[in-house]
C-alpha cells in the first residue's frame, strides 16, 4: 500500500445551489482537521469515470453528498456494494456504479461508504439554509470517526 | 417504440451524446426515405443572456455554456475581448492559453470516443443495447476502459493544475491567462505526458485493427461529398487555438486558404429552421442548403497539410494511406478524433518543453478601444466563433457564436437520411436502424449543450411519418 492514499473522501454536489453544495462546506472543514490530515479530500460536481482511479487506489473512500427528501441537516451513513448501472451510460455515476467501475478497470476498489446530508433546498446561490450549515461540523465528525475507525 | 396507424419514425431520446435531441424520418408515397430531420429541441440562448453585461464577465459567462468544453469557450471568448481592448497576449500568455485549450481537447476525445463511441465499436452495432455501455467495455477490454480513463483524467488534471478547477475555471482573461506557470507544475503536466501518449497509441493500435469490421458502417454513416473547414496556421499544419480558415472541397481544392477568420461572416450563412433550436451554417458560395461543410477532428486532419508532431504525422500519414486525402465518411471522425488526440498530447509536452512558458509575463491590459471582436479557436467538436459588439463603455449589445455543432448541422441530418435509406425496410422500426442512426450522430460528437444550448443528457425519440406526415412508429430510448 506503499504511496496509496488510505483514505479518499469526495465531497461532491453543485456549489452554487444551495443546499447542494454543503459537500463542498465540509471539504473545507475538513482541511483544517489534523485528525484528518492523511485522507486524500477531493471536492467534485459529480461522481465522474476518472475518480475510479482515486477509488482503486484507496482503501476507504467517503463519499459526502447532499440528500432531498431527508430532513434537513440529518446525517445517514451507508456503506455501499459495487454494483454497476448498466443503463445509457451518461457522465454521472452512482457510488455502487463507481466502485464497480474501479473494480472492472483496477480489479481492486476501496469499501465504499456514503455520507449523505439532508437538505432542503436547491435554488441558485451559495448560502446554506440554517439546518444544513449547522450540520457541517456532525458530519465532519462522523467523517472523522469512519476514517479513524478505518485506521 | 409506439405504433400509429399510418407514415413516420421518431427516435427519441439519442443516447450517449451531449443534449437532447428527436429524430424525424419522413416516407415518401413509396414507402421509401425521403428525408430525415435532426431536431434540437432545446433552447438555452446565451447570444441574449449576455447583452448587457459588462465585456470583462463574458469569458466566465460564455464557458458556463458548456460543462464539457469550457476552455473552448474561454478561448474563443477572450479572443473576442483581446480583439475589442486591442491587444495582444505575451507570447507565455497565448502558449499557456494553447496548453489549456490542448488539454480540453484531449480529455473531450477521449471522452468520445472512450465513453461514447468505444461501446459500438467493441460490441457492434447490433450488440444488447443494456451492455452497450462503459460498463461493458471495462469487463470486456478493461485495457481500453483505463486508457479512455486516464486520458480523460489527464486533460482534467491539466485544467485544474492551470486554471484551479477542472470545470469552468476562470483563468483564460482578456489580454492571457491570470497567473504564469509555475515550475512544478509544469514538471507534473510532463511526468504525466509519457502514459498518457502511450494510451492514446494503444487506443489507435486497437482502433485501426479493428476497423475492417465496420467497412458497412463506413459506407453509410454519412459517406457523400462535402466541403471541410478548419483552422492551420501559415505553414499548414494544424492549428487549435489560432491559425486562418481554410475550406476544401470533397477533392481537396482549396476553396478558401488561409483567410482571416474574423471575415466569417464573409463566407458562412446561419439558417434558422422552425424544426431545431440548432442553426444550419452553410458555405455561402453553395448557398443554402447545398453549402454542407464539415467541421471539427476529421476536418482537421483533411485541411490541414500536416499535423506537426512526429507520432501524429505518422499516424495521418497512416490514415491517409488507408482512408485517402479527404475521406468522405463521417464514421472516420472516430479514427480522425484519436490522431487529433495524439497530437494535442505531444503538441503539449513541446509547449511545455520551451523555457519561456515560465515567463511571469502571461498577460496584457488596455481598455475598450473597439466597438467589435471576434474570437476564433478550434473546439473539441470544431471551429468556434464568438463575435460580440459593445459600446463605449464595454456593456455588451449584441453577440453572435457560430458553434462546431451548428457547422455540422446540415452534414448530421445528410448522415441521419442516408442511415435511415439504409437501414429503414418498413413503416416501422428496428433496434438496427436505432442503433445506426445514433451512432451516425455520435461520430459528429455533438455538444447540443453548446449550439443551443441544451441542458444535461441527450436522450433520443426517432419518428417515422408518412408522405402525409402522420406518424407511423415512434421509438424512445
Amino acid at each position: 500500500m506503499t504511496g496509496r492514499p488510505a483514505v479518499l473522501v469526495v465531497c461532491y454536489g453543485n456549489p452554487l445551489r444551495g443546499d447542494d453544495a454543503v459537500g463542498w462546506r465540509v471539504a473545507e472543514s475538513i482541511a483544517s482537521d489534523p485528525r484528518l490530515a492523511g485522507a486524500h479530500v477531493m471536492t467534485a460536481h459529480q461522481l465522474l469515470p476518472e475518480l475510479a482511479v482515486e477509488v482503486a487506489e484507496a482503501d476507504l473512500a467517503v463519499l459526502v453528498d447532499a440528500r432531498m427528501g431527508e430532513p434537513p441537516g440529518s446525517i445517514s451513513v451507508m456503506h455501499v456494494a459495487p454494483c454497476a448501472d448498466r443503463g445509457p451510460f451518461g457522465h454521472v455515476l452512482t457510488p455502487a456504479a463507481l466502485g464497480a467501475l474501479a473494480l472492472s478497470v483496477a480489479g481492486r476498489t476501496a469499501d465504499l461508504v456514503v455520507v449523505s446530508i439532508g437538505i432542503e433546498r436547491t435554488e441558485p446561490g451559495t448560502a446554506l439554509s440554517h439546518a444544513v450549515a449547522d450540520a457541517v461540523p456532525s458530519v465532519r465528525e462522523v467523517v472523522a470517526d469512519l476514517v479513524l475507525a478505518h485506521a | 417504440m409506439t405504433t400509429t396507424a399510418t407514415d413516420r419514425i421518431v427516435i427519441d431520446p439519442v443516447t450517449r451524446i451531449e443534449g437532447h435531441a428527436k429524430i424525424t424520418i419522413h416516407l415518401d408515397d413509396a414507402g421509401e426515405v425521403r428525408d430525415a430531420q435532426f431536431h434540437v429541441t432545446q433552447f438555452r440562448g446565451f447570444e441574449r443572456i449576455v447583452q448587457g453585461r459588462p465585456l470583462h464577465e463574458m469569458p466566465s459567462i460564455m464557458a458556463r455554456i458548456c460543462g464539457i468544453c469550457p476552455v473552448s469557450h474561454l478561448v474563443a471568448s477572450a479572443k473576442a475581448c483581446d480583439e475589442i481592448i486591442s491587444v495582444e497576449p505575451p507570447p507565455a500568455g497565448a502558449d499557456l492559453r494553447r496548453v489549456m485549450n490542448l488539454a480540453q481537447i484531449a480529455q473531450s476525445n477521449a471522452l468520445s470516443f472512450f465513453h461514447l463511441a468505444s461501446p459500438d465499436l467493441l460490441f457492434g452495432f447490433d450488440a444488447e443495447a443494456a451492455g452497450r455501455n462503459l460498463f461493458g467495455v471495462a469487463a470486456a477490454a478493461p485495457r481500453l476502459a483505463r486508457d479512455g480513463i486516464a486520458i480523460r483524467r489527464f486533460g482534467q488534471q491539466v485544467i485544474e493544475w492551470l486554471g484551479g478547477k477542472r470545470i469552468h475555471p476562470s483563468w483564460i482573461v482578456p489580454g492571457g491567462v491570470d497567473s504564469p506557470l509555475e515550475a512544478e507544475t509544469r514538471d507534473r503536466i510532463l511526468a504525466a505526458i509519457p502514459e498518457a501518449i502511450a494510451a492514446s497509441e494503444r487506443a489507435i493500435a486497437w482502433y485501426t485493427g479493428e476497423l475492417v469490421r465496420f467497412e458497412e458502417e463506413a459506407a453509410s454513416f454519412g459517406d457523400f461529398r462535402s466541403a471541410y473547414m478548419g483552422l492551420v496556421a501559415p505553414d499548414g499544419t494544424v492549428d487549435h487555438y489560432d491559425g486562418l480558415l481554410r475550406v476544401v472541397d470533397a477533392d481537396g481544392a482549396y476553396l478558401a486558404d488561409r483567410i482571416d477568420p474574423r471575415g466569417y461572416a464573409d463566407l458562412i450563412g446561419e439558417a434558422v429552421e422552425p424544426w431545431s433550436f440548432l442553426k444550419s451554417t452553410y458555405w455561402k458560395d453553395l448557398g443554402y442548403p447545398d453549402g454542407v461543410y464539415r467541421v471539427g477532428p476529421l476536418a482537421r486532419v483533411v485541411v490541414a497539410e500536416r499535423m506537426g508532431t512526429p507520432r501524429a504525422d505518422a499516424e495521418l500519414g497512416r490514415f491517409r494511406e488507408r482512408l485517402g486525402r479527404v475521406p468522405s465518411s463521417s464514421f472516420h471522425y472516430h479514427y480522425a478524433r484519436l490522431i487529433d488526440m495524439l497530437y494535442a498530447l505531444e503538441r503539449i509536452e513541446e509547449l511545455l518543453r520551451d523555457p519561456g512558458i515560465l515567463s511571469a509575463r502571461v498577460r496584457s491590459t488596455g481598455g475598450i478601444n473597439r466597438n467589435e471582436g471576434i474570437g476564433v479557436s478550434e473546439a473539441p467538436r470544431g471551429t468556434l466563433m464568438h463575435h460580440y459588439r459593445v459600446d463605449d463603455d464595454g456593456i455588451v449589445e449584441w453577440a453572435n457564436l457560430v458553434i462546431a455543432t451548428g457547422h455540422n448541422n446540415l452534414a448530421m441530418n445528410r448522415s441521419v437520411a442516408q442511415v435511415a435509406k439504409a437501414y429503414v425496410r418498413s413503416a416501422t422500426l428496428s433496434e438496427a436502424m436505432l442503433n445506426r442512426v445514433e451512432a451516425v450522430i455520435r461520430c459528429y460528437d455533438p455538444c447540443l449543450s453548446c449550439s443551443t444550448h441544451a441542458l444535461g443528457e441527450m436522450p433520443l425519440r426517432v419518428q417515422l411519418l408518412g408522405p402525409d406526415h402522420a406518424m407511423l412508429d415512434e421509438l424512445v430510448r
